[in-house]
């Protein structure tokens, strides 16, 4: 099992938890439980073609699993998988 | 609506003076209920842009991951974003836009010549595609 940190502002399509323990081999595998158990959050993660959106970007522990084998990326009994958007802007 | 309280609104404002000529980041820590959110505290983040940073900022990934941990620690939301514009107006621009998630309020702090001007936010949808206003309420 790993465990999901749910991001607060998303926690009300979680059921209220902080974080979900999820079973799966893979990230994607355990994302895709994940909404599994709670729809609410697949249009927040993921676009129409069921690609996660664009601004969000997954950890496992400290590691960006777009450095990794992305979704493919395995995982191990008492991973962390953290979901965090990418922010940045400027005025011009 | 965005409502926030005095004492992190006194601080978000004091970052972005700090920062002029550069854009400030921060987030914003909270609540969300019956359609509004109230800010309770701001936390001042360093723009780690490798571009401009007169006219850019970026948000370090670890330091966003520390400010949501910081938020569930304190049973708090983190509910949104604030950056200011230097000698611009607080417009969501088509670089926010585009570097923005729907999962948070965006808001602006136009500094002019190192003094606060005005401020807006903004609620971009999940395509990036437009920011709606949102209402914003500053306490003193």
């Amino acid at each position: 099992m790993a465990k999901v940190l749910i991001p607060t502002p998303l926690r009300q399509y979680a059921g209220k938890n902080d974080a979900v323990e999820v079973a799966g081999a893979t990230v994607g595998e355990a994302l895709g439980k994940l909404i599994d158990n709670h729809p609410d959050l697949r249009r927040h993660l993921y676009n129409d073609e069921g690609r996660l959106r664009s601004f969000v970007n997954v950890y496992v522990n400290d590691e960006d699993i777009r450095y990794l084998k992305k979704e493919h990326t395995q995982l191990a009994s008492g991973d962390v998988i953290s979901i965090v958007p990418s922010i940045a802007g400027g005025g011009f | 609506m965005i409502r926030i309280h005095a004492e992190p609104w006194a601080e978000m404002v004091r970052h972005a003076r700090a920062a002029y000529p550069d854009e400030c980041v921060g987030v914003m820590l909270g609540a969300t209920g019956n359609g509004s959110k109230s800010v309770e505290l701001a936390l001042p983040m360093e723009n780690v842009s490798p571009g401009d940073r007169r006219q850019r900022y970026t948000l370090d990934s670890k330091d966003l991951r520390a400010a949501d941990a910081e938020a569930r620690r304190r049973g708090l939301t983190l509910v949104g974003i604030y950056h200011s514009h230097p000698d611009a107006d607080a417009y969501f621009s088509a670089t926010d836009l585009a570097n923005s998630c729907p999962w948070y309020s965006f808001v602006v702090l136009s500094i002019r010549r190192g003094e606060f001007d005005h401020a807006h936010s903004w609620l971009p949808d999940a395509e990036q595609k437009t920011a709606e206003h949102e209402p914003l309420v500053t306490e003193n």
